[in-house]
């Protein structure tokens, strides 16, 4: 196994030696959500798209489970790395800048969609879910999606120093941005016309719409500018990223 | 063939210059002491061998560049950091199966257990990192420099906070290392150490060279140090001609100052013009650390 490889299945041993934390917790934060917000909104037809809430809600928190965990483990790995000095054997192992990228990467990817099957097996029966309507499409954001906030988690933990900035990241960037994205509602309902073109400004939007047409087959937005934006937006963030990676930037001094 | 090569070495922090054109070369199989005290820049110029410091200059490792064939110099080198890391997740079995697997090493079951043996870690095979104390964790990071047989074994203070029996055993394991070939440099805080392992001495101080010979280069280039002799005499008996050389004196004993050997006889001779009776003479030549601090006077 080349050293790249090591790494990724020593990133996903760490998520999964931790699997409260990492599977069991999502289950349970999205099982709570489906059960409150599914039983109190269930009769608020004509707002879903056309669906029951409880399945409109399924794909809205499956992906939000896909997001935050993949963002945890990649931004979570490098800032732990720092405090106990561990990033230091990382740098000074024969890796190139773009395996390690690489392998934060994949592996923040694998913890996104782990957890987030893990969350669909929990709740897809509220919402009488079975087959996906298009497993590529699923699969599409399921990948790219992750691979956006993975992404995104590995920038945050390089330019972090201490935790504080982390979780500050994460409390006022990443998490407003996730919530905002349509997971637990429709953003057209949105009546305000100023807050619904930042609703739409958001990134997060086009994959949870994206996952969620995949999965149920609604049609709240362009699903084919969907694609064409998650996928352009998961290359730029993450040539952002390997440029960081490679400058050594808050790694290296 | 050079092992390591260091050529206009310079490194800035912010304003501070902490490294200033280092240049030096080491012999393939050689056993290195760099010395400078605290905050001369060893830490610096071996974070910047290793990878994980931006500097200026050149550095070669086995040949490679360290930053045009990176992957190449890594695998050449295995380094302990002074600061003491560990990755918390893992067990010091699999800390090491880990850092084998970075390096494309696989099936060294046998070198691991036996390196785990040799740094005393053996009943610590299955406990987590975070779980060992201060020495345990400076022990594994020994082991894991050394997982891949490097080609050259980097150690910044590897013994700090580790117990005089350990360490002893440690060193008795770098020399064996040393005698298969491994090149060794390594950093110290104590001077005894480097004074009985090392076969050669770079000095540095503020960031630059000061001096690299081999050790007995470095300490007969030095004989014009002066030499401390004790001497204990019946009943303390003493010639007044050599109070100027008196620099201390217990009971009987009294400990004298030459600036050159031949004052010895001087000291003998006067001691025999007033019969005084010798019970014991002591010659300290100057050692590793008197050399070291007279360097940094200059
Ligand atoms: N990350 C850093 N930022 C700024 N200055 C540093 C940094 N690391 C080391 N220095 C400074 O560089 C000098 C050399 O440090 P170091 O290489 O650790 O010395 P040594 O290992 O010889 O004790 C010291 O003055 C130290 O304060
Ligand atoms: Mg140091």
């Amino acid at each position: 196994m080349s050293p790249f490889f090591v790494l990724i299945r020593k990133e996903t041993y760490r998520f999964l030696t931790v699997p409260v934390q990492t599977i069991f917790g999502p289950m349970v934060t999205a099982f709570l959500y489906q059960l409150i917000f599914g039983s109190q909104f269930q009769h608020a037809q004509g707002s879903n798209v056309g669906f029951e809430y409880n399945t409109f809600l399924v794909p809205g928190l499956v992906m939000l489970q896909v997001l935050s965990n993949s963002f945890a483990n990649s931004s979570s790995s490098i800032i732990q790395s720092k405090y106990t000095g561990n990033l230091v054997f990382i740098l000074m192992a024969p890796l190139t800048a773009i395996e390690l990228y690489g392998a934060y990467l994949i592996s923040s990817i694998i913890r996104g969609i782990l957890s987030g099957m893990a969350v669909f097996i929990c709740i897809a029966w509220f919402g009488n879910l079975t087959w996906p309507h298009s497993w590529a499409t699923v699969c599409y954001f399921l990948i790219f999606g992750s691979a956006i906030t993975g992404g995104l988690g590995v920038i945050a933990g390089i330019l972090s120093t201490k935790f504080d900035h982390l979780a500050a990241s994460q409390t006022f960037v990443f998490t407003p941005l996730v919530y905002l994205a349509g997971v637990f509602y429709n953003v057209d309902n949105i009546k305000i016309p100023s807050l619904q073109i930042i609703a739409k400004l958001d990134p997060f939007l086009y994959v949870v719409d994206g996952f969620r047409h995949g999965l149920i087959h609604s049609f709240n937005s362009d699903v084919v500018f969907s694609i064409w934006f998650v996928g352009l937006f998961a290359v730029l963030i993450n040539f952002i990223g390997y440029l960081l990676m490679r400058s050594g930037v808050n790694m290296k001094h | 063939m050079y092992i390591l090569e260091i050529e206009n070495v310079s490194k800035v922090y912010g304003t501070f210059s902490a490294l200033e054109n280092i240049s030096f070369k080491i012999d393939a199989g050689d056993f290195v002491g760099l010395l400078g005290v605290n905050g001369a820049g060893k830490t610096t110029l071996i974070s910047a061998i290793s990878g994980i410091n931006h500097f200026s200059g050149t550095i070669k490792v086995a040949g490679y560049d360290v930053i045009t064939q990176e992957k190449l110099a890594k695998l050449s080198l295995g380094v302990v950091p002074q600061e003491i890391a560990f990755d918390p997740f893992l067990n010091v079995y699999q800390t090491l199966k880990f850092q084998s697997g970075l390096y494309g090493v696989q099936k060294n079951k046998e070198w691991i257990y036996e390196i785990m043996e040799r740094m005393y870690l053996s009943d610590k095979a299955n406990v987590k990192t975070k779980a060992l104390s201060g020495g345990m964790k400076r022990r594994l990071m020994v082991a894991q420099a050394l997982v891949h047989k490097p080609q050259v074994l980097i150690l910044d203070e590897p013994t700090a906070g580790v117990d005089v029996e350990i360490r002893k055993n440690l060193w008795d394991f770098i020399k064996e290392l040393n005698k298969k070939g491994h090149t060794i440099l390594l950093t110290s805080h104590y001077l005894d150490e480097v004074e009985e392992l090392c076969h050669k001495i770079i000095m540095i101080d503020k960031g630059k060279l000061v001096t690299q010979k081999t050790k007995a280069d470095f300490i007969s280039a030095n004989e014009q140090l002066p030499t401390i002799v004790e001497i204990e005499t019946q009943d303390g008996k003493f010639s007044d001609n050599l109070q100027s050389m008196i620099v201390n004196r217990i009971d009987n004993t009294y400990q004298l100052r030459l600036e050159n050997n031949d004052q010895l006889l001087f000291v003998l001779n006067c001691l025999n013009a007033i019969e005084a009776k010798i019970l014991n003479l002591n010659l300290n030549k100057p050692n590793l650390e008197d050399v070291f601090i007279s360097y940094l006077k200059r």
